[in-house]
């Protein structure tokens, strides 16, 4: 379209201009990241006496070694991986559920259940009550914590619900003929028809569970069931602490690993799944994002 | 939400009749009922122990059975040697989120926008969403790489090529925490909500700018003319929901989070809000009771907010949430 006018004075000015700032604006949001993965890669006692910027400068291996040979940063890091998974699951597949039913043309008594739907979706009992209830429910010290309540997103319930009746309903019909039960219906029709649906929710519940810190910090005391999030709380929240400073065991000195060191080491374990499914999932992005600031 | 009644042909069967054809879809809803009922309902009920004596080991009946106590929990509230901080933190932190992040995405989009490289453009957009996806706890662990005094990056370089003599204490200095809550929160959350302004901009009908350009208007004339006027709607949605979530921090959110992952001893004095004291009172002290009566007052504010940005929203350009 602009292709043909001349660039005058004015374009040029402003192009340079954005330019320099967008290229500012990308660096100050990659360069933290970069700068945490080159100081996995450097000796962590070496990085404590600073002047490591661009580059490792005493390459080692050391932290990953130490990382993944220490059992508790292992099981962290399983309950996480354990966490998404079955969280994501649950959460994708119970809210599509309850969804499918609740699309269902000529629903009885449909508009009190979106009355019971919304009422809940605006108004909370705050994170207190929450937790009267969740200890009541015997959920709290239990892996459970982190995937049951979270299992009915209602936000998310909106969305797949218009979704679902965007669907013809001759899909359904034909197998209903054949006899199939609704359930099977919903398992076999209904899910693979809205993969971008399904794509979206994954990433968002997912991202969720996989970055979830309060629950592990607050709702578990058991030292097995903390995830990777609350392990590394505790590292920073030692070293922060102007008294204690973090404890450094005999093995972390033998390996030149120091808490900071380890503590960045956490931060990439943490950040790296994400950005392997992100560029996958990043054409969801923006349907997800609009749905969800229309729907509020 | 567009409601459809049962319509006259279903009527004419008997209820039961009806409701037993569609029962699998019936079971499905009630599952999910029964799930909100646990979850979202009990928790709402259970805002009473606020005017009662609660004991966490009398369970769910407790909430029910134990003595009432009036007001007596908002009294101590407002008693409370904290209160005028926490109160004064809260509303601080939450209208600075909202004054300074709120117009970041949209100069961000206006910015992109401008960019005909598509390469570029692309790159950027990629890198700015990216925070968003990353948990609170990590951001709180680059910002004490970053910032910490002892080890901090950034004391490190500022040190050593003698732009300033002493450490700066940005994470345990109470009058650096506010600043530093809000742009954590714009480094981490303004990409991100590029994404609904630019699908804006994306639909405003380019004839406008062909027009305004063989008039002769320049680039930042239709900027001002076109694409900002085209950003009206958009802005007018989303200042509705930063306002209507205004205590939790606005578009960006995250208050709760970051007063309690860059809170500390040191800079309490500014950085303990209305949440997390309720918090740490309720589950650290196990004054559940005054904890909840705490919530609620939160609550009770912000559902007021939310109505009257409403209603300002509606009385000024026609437009609201509901």
């Amino acid at each position: 379209m602009r292709r043909g006018r001349k660039r005058t004075t004015e374009d040029w000015i402003l192009d340079s201009g954005i330019t320099t700032l967008l290229i500012i604006i990308s660096f100050v949001t990659l360069y933290p990241f970069y700068y945490i993965l080159i100081m996995t890669f450097n000796a962590g006692t070496d990085t404590s006496f600073g002047g490591v910027y661009l580059w490792p400068r005493s390459f080692s291996l050391d932290n990953y070694i130490y990382f993944f040979d220490d059992a508790r940063w292992m099981n962290a890091f399983g309950v996480t991986v354990l966490r998404t998974l079955i969280g994501t699951a649950l959460g994708v597949g119970f809210t599509s559920m309850v969804a499918y039913g609740l699309a269902k043309k000529d629903l009885l008594l449909r508009n009190a259940y979106f009355i019971f739907v919304i009422i809940a979706m605006n108004f909370s009992g705050g994170l207190i009550a929450f937790y009267v209830v969740l200890r009541s429910l015997g959920l709290i010290n239990s892996f459970g914590v982190y995937v049951i309540p979270s299992m009915l997103n209602i936000f998310f319930l909106l969305i797949a619900i218009s979704f679902f009746r965007e669907i013809p309903e001759e899909m359904a019909e034909s197998a209903r003929i054949d006899g199939a039960s609704e359930l099977r219906i919903f398992a076999r029709i209904m899910v693979p028809v809205s993969l971008p649906l399904m794509a979206t929710m994954s990433l968002f519940l997912g991202a969720g569970q996989w970055n979830s810190w309060l629950d592990s910090a607050y709702f578990v005391q058991s030292e097995e069931l903390r995830t990777l999030t609350y392990r590394m709380m505790q590292v920073i929240n030692q070293s922060m602490m102007p008294t204690g400073s973090a404890d450094a065991t005999a093995s972390m000195a033998r390996l030149s690993v120091t808490p900071l060191s380890l503590q960045a080491t956490a931060m990439v374990v943490s950040i790296v799944p994400i950005l392997c499914v992100y560029p996958f999932l990043q054409r969801y992005f923006v349907s997800g994002m609009m749905i969800g600031s229309v729907k509020g | 939400m567009k409601a459809v009644t049962g319509t006259s042909t279903t009527q004419k069967q008997g209820f039961f009749q009806q409701f037993k054809k569609q029962l699998s879809f019936q079971m499905f809803v009630w599952l999910g009922l029964f799930f909100l009922l646990l979850f979202h309902y009990l928790p709402m009920f259970g805002i009473i122990i606020a005017f009662k004596d609660y004991r966490i080991s009398t369970g769910i009946q407790g909430i029910f059975s134990s003595p009432w106590a009036g007001w007596k929990h908002f009294e101590a509230f407002f008693n409370d040697y904290n209160f005028n901080n926490l109160v004064r933190n809260t509303l601080a932190l939450s209208f600075l989120k909202v004054i300074f992040s709120y117009p970041i995405p949209i100069l961000l989009a206006i910015l992109l926008n401008e960019v005909r490289n598509a390469f570029f453009k692309r790159f950027v957009q990629t890198v700015s969403y990216l925070p968003h996806f990353i948990s609170w706890v990590v951001v709180s662990g680059i910002a004490y790489t970053f910032f910490s005094a002892d080890y901090g990056i950034v004391n490190d370089l500022l040190l050593s090529t003698g732009i300033i003599n002493q450490p700066l204490d940005v994470l345990t200095n109470p009058d650096s925490f506010w600043g530093f809550a809000v742009s954590s929160a714009i480094w981490k959350e303004a990409g991100w909500w590029t994404i609904i302004f630019l699908a804006a901009i994306t639909g405003i009908d380019p004839a406008l700018h062909e027009a305004a350009e063989i008039d002769g208007a320049s680039r930042i004339k239709r900027i001002w003319y076109i694409t900002l006027p085209g950003l009206k709607g958009a802005s007018i949605v989303v200042l509705i929901l930063t306002i209507g979530s205004i205590l939790g921090g606005g578009l960006v959110g995250s208050n709760f989070e970051q007063a309690m992952l860059f809170g500390n001893p040191l800079n309490s004095d500014t950085s303990q809000i209305i949440q997390t004291y309720a918090f740490n009172v309720g589950l650290a002290e196990g004054r559940f009771s005054f904890a909840t009566a705490i919530d609620l007052m939160q609550s009770v504010i912000s559902v007021i907010l939310i109505f009257s940005s409403n209603y300002i929203a509606k009385r000024v350009s026609g437009s609201s949430l509901f």
